[in-house]
């Protein structure tokens, strides 16, 4: 088990990993999405009070899930590079930041394309938009601090004190943007049940799985970006290219 | 013998007094701002009374934005920051010190002034004095954040700051205005110690990663 884990933070052993493995992954996701998308939006019955409308939550729910689960790992790699100093928890941070954004971007676009038929209009100021809205001006900040400092070194531990900090207060943030105003339906899956019906409720979740595949391959490439505008004058990275050729 | 830490009070506050752009500028940034709001959404008595509380807390927040650059940077350029690193005495309190003189040179006078502009915005008494209080309890907060914002962006402007503090100052703003808004009820306690509560957590994790921050420029 340690020993994998030595293995998987080593720069050298990750990009072959990675290389070997990104386009499976990757392909593979891309079907999950379509069979869960196309599933749900030709397939799955129509639902009762909000009509064909609804039908963009195959689009919505899984990028809203996948744009929390970043930040949240975020934090657990700032931990890991603050205590530890694993170069690896840094590049997964910068990778992971500009995938967040999109993905909270896309979660709010589609909640608005949803908003407008059913709530009749496209923004609301309620608890979960507005907590959504402050996500991805976290994320924004957190991408203009990668240029903000000369040395690599200091650009990593800054990101990864201010991710830290917004972890921590990002609870409360939801917590006191929630008494201040609620509209938004609360959550429909928990982890106690669902009071969705199943056959609405297995293509959300193929699609929801699709959209994880998919930024763990998408962000397996970026990792590998990274490493590489770190790693370019070292050996490991001659020798992979040339063995190429 | 004065101690070390009382000296770096001392020199603070006086550094603070003697060039007056450092305590004037949030003053004149604030009271421009108040009279910004009336013209722009107009004079009407009952209209300016319901904003008067968010215009204030507002108005304060963005004043703090300009004197959060002052807290480290100078003692960075002049090398003295070095020193104190290398002295071996008590960061953590050092940079409280800091953090409070700031806060009292830059904040303390815009609670006094928040005061006498709540009768300009026509806020009832009883919800002015709220007001205070919950000010009281905020702007340290909002120091705080400007501190890390501050000792992260050291060598370069604080245009990056200003983006990280304002949405994490978000809780207290909203607290403070739901304090004041709720200034009859009972309500209005519960928001006042989760404003304090707010105020005592972010403290030490604050300045702990206030000093992580000016190491960073050092290692």
């Amino acid at each position: 088990m340690r020993q994998l884990f030595n293995q998987l933070i080593s720069f050298p052993y990750f990009f072959k990993i990675a290389q070997i493995s990104f386009p499976y992954l990757f392909l593979l996701s891309i079907l999950v999405i379509l069979l869960g998308v196309l599933w749900g939006v030709f397939f799955s019955p129509v639902d009762v009070t909000q009509g064909e409308v609804y039908r963009i939550i195959y689009l919505h729910v899984p990028a809203a899930s996948v744009a929390q689960s970043i930040y949240y790992t975020m934090v657990i790699a700032s931990i890991t590079y603050l205590i530890w100093r694993i170069k690896m928890a840094s590049v997964f941070m910068i990778s992971m930041a500009p995938l967040g954004a999109i993905f909270t971007f896309l979660a709010l676009f589609t909640g608005a394309v949803w908003g407008q038929p059913t709530w009749g209009t496209w923004w609301v100021w309620d608890a979960r938009l507005t907590s959504t809205l402050i996500l991805l001006i976290l994320y924004l900040a957190i991408i203009s601090l990668f240029s903000s400092f000369d040395r690599r070194a200091s650009t990593d531990q800054a990101v990864s004190i201010v991710v830290l900090i917004g972890g921590i207060n990002l609870p409360i943030i939801k917590l006191s943007v929630e008494w201040w105003n609620t509209l938004h339906q609360s959550a429909s899956i928990t982890l106690s049940g669902s009071s969705i019906d199943n056959e609405m409720l297995i293509p959300l979740l193929i699609s929801i799985f699709g959209f994880y595949l998919y930024v763990t391959a998408i962000g397996m490439r970026k990792m590998q970006v990274e490493i590489l505008k770190r790693e370019i004058s070292h050996n490991w990275v001659k020798e992979i290219f040339i063995e190429k050729r | 013998m004065k101690s070390f830490y009382f000296k770096t009070f001392q020199r603070d506050s006086k550094v603070y007094l003697s060039r007056s752009s450092s305590f004037l500028g949030p003053i004149v940034f604030f009271l421009i701002t108040i009279t910004l709001y009336p013209l722009a959404f107009g004079s009407d008595e009952e209209k300016l009374a319901e904003l008067s509380a968010g215009i204030i807390w507002i108005s304060i927040l963005l004043a703090n934005l300009l004197s959060h650059q002052f807290i480290f940077n100078e003692d960075y350029k002049d090398g003295s920051l070095d020193l104190v690193l290398a002295s071996g005495k008590s960061l953590f309190l050092w940079a409280s010190i800091k953090i409070f003189v700031n806060w009292y040179f830059s904040s303390l006078p815009l609670i006094f002034l928040s005061l006498l502009t709540s009768f300009m915005l026509y806020l009832p008494f009883d919800a002015a004095l709220i007001l205070a209080l919950t000010l009281f309890l905020g702007t340290p907060i909002l120091s705080m954040f400007g501190a890390l914002a501050g000792a992260l962006t050291l060598e370069r402007g604080n245009i990056v700051g200003s983006s990280i503090v304002i949405p994490m100052c978000l809780p207290a703003l909203i607290l403070g205005i739901l304090a004041i808004q709720s200034y009859k009820n009972e309500e209005l306690f519960f928001y006042i110690f989760l404003l304090a509560a707010f105020l005592f957590f972010s403290i030490p994790i604050l300045i702990a990663s206030c000093l992580g921050a000016i190491r960073l420029h050092f290692e």
